[in-house]
């Protein structure tokens, strides 16, 4: 158990024991000792859902590698548009796929899953990005939280644990700066708000499926969340470089995202809260 | 301060464009509901180039120094909000664009696993005529 200069274990008690391994039993202390009631994963539907959009380099690994670490989760990709074989791939690994008519954005992609999730009665679904770079090890500790009812939304963050790719200069000061509009939005510190890598609880799917942002979502869901008076927490995860592919942020959308989120939040929080 | 002959190509001008516009109308290349508001610029056209003295009066009540700027202020003024108008039109498109395309990917799935659990269920074993009963 690592200990921190106050020699108090730094992960919360209810980790219990087993607090090494991402393991999904370890609530079955706290259940016989009748603190809460059963949460048996067993119970829970859970989604994987993977935006893709020409990622056929990488889709085959991260699908085997859901597959490994989450075995009870259902695999959907959201196919939004490829135009190479990417759509094969997902049809080859007999995931369940949906298909975009044509290219209509992560954030448009993220929604028709969480519709579908919404729809066949899910009550956690999970984003894991195709290129690659999220490590699915850590699904089971994204999911934790939700199934335990302690948050309704859990981002895996790369800056909470040494190691793993950090990204770049330019991209960290952004996210830097996305962390304290959040900051200022929520009155929440976030680490990495622009996370692809996150998990949702019913709550935040019926949400999401009704209004998601069109382009670069992330940050704006975390703040809409918020004021719908969803429970959000970030979790260490390790994060690698992309496997293949191309990132979708350019120089000039760079300056596109931070300004767009920037006036979006801004003039969200004028609206109303339905 | 406009020749006559100008009046009366500025005349033609908007007789023209209300014709355009009824023509689109008709073929329904234009809503009637988008159409209105090019009906009354038409018309509008139309009575200030019989009536130059309205826009003459016009522009001097406001202060401009020659009623041509007034035409063309007032005018590019209306292209913004015509502009602005049309934006507000294609957001709403690309929004309801959007939830009917998600409704389609769905619908589409729904319908391939409904197949497939058809197909399914047609070739499991039936009862076959020349076989003994079981």
């Amino acid at each position: 158990m690592p200990a921190n200069v106050y020699g108090h274990t730094c992960v919360p008690k209810h980790f219990g024991a087993q607090a090494q391994g991402p393991t999904l039993q370890v609530f079955s202390k706290d259940y016989r000792a009748g603190i809460k009631p059963a949460p048996t994963m067993d119970f829970m539907k859970i989604l994987v859902i993977i935006p893709v959009f020409n990622e056929e380099e990488t889709l085959r690994g991260v699908i085997s590698g859901i597959r490994a670490s989450l075995p009870q989760a259902d695999i959907l990709v959201v196919n939004d548009g490829s135009t190479d074989s990417t759509s094969n791939i997902a049809r080859e690994a007999g995931v369940l796929i949906l298909e975009h008519p044509y290219n209509m954005g992560i954030g448009a992609t993220m929604q028709t899953g969480f519709l579908y999730a919404l729809r066949n009665d899910y009550d956690i679904a999970v984003q894991v990005d195709g290129d690659g770079q999220h490590h699915p090890e850590f699904l089971p500790s994204l999911v934790k939280p939700l199934w335990e009812g302690h948050s309704n939304l859990v981002i895996g963050s790369r800056y909470l644990v040494d190691g793993g790719f950090k990204s770049t200069f330019l991209r960290k000061l952004g996210i830097k700066f996305f962390s304290s509009l959040v900051w200022i939005f929520t009155g929440k510190r976030g680490t990495d708000p622009t996370s692809g890598f996150r998990a949702m609880d019913r709550k935040g799917l019926e949400l999401f499926s009704e209004d998601y942002p069109s382009d670069y979502p992330e940050v704006e869901a975390l703040i809409s969340a918020s004021r719908k008076g969803l429970h959000f927490q970030e979790i260490p995860t390790l994060m690698r470089d992309r496997q293949g592919g191309t990132s979708s942020i350019g120089m000039l959308s760079a300056l596109y995202y931070m300004v767009k989120v920037t006036l979006s939040i801004s003039i969200g929080f004028f609206r109303r809260v339905k | 301060m406009m020749s006559a002959r100008l009046n009366l190509f500025a005349m033609i001008g908007s007789i023209l464009l209300l014709l355009v516009i009824l023509e689109l109308v008709r073929r329904k290349y234009l809503r009637e509901r988008y159409s209105l508001i090019w009906i009354v610029t038409g018309t509008l056209f139309l009575l200030l180039s019989i009536r130059l003295d309205f826009l003459y009066g016009i522009s001097h009540f406001l202060g401009f120094s020659i009623p041509s700027n007034a035409l063309f202020f007032f005018g590019i003024l209306f292209l913004i909000l015509i502009v602005l108008g049309l934006s507000v039109i294609s957001s709403r498109l690309a929004e309801k664009n959007k939830i009917l395309t998600q409704e389609v990917v769905l619908l589409k799935k729904r319908v391939n696993d409904l197949e497939k659990f058809h197909d399914h269920a047609n070739e499991a074993p039936r009862p076959q005529s020349g076989s003994s009963p079981g």
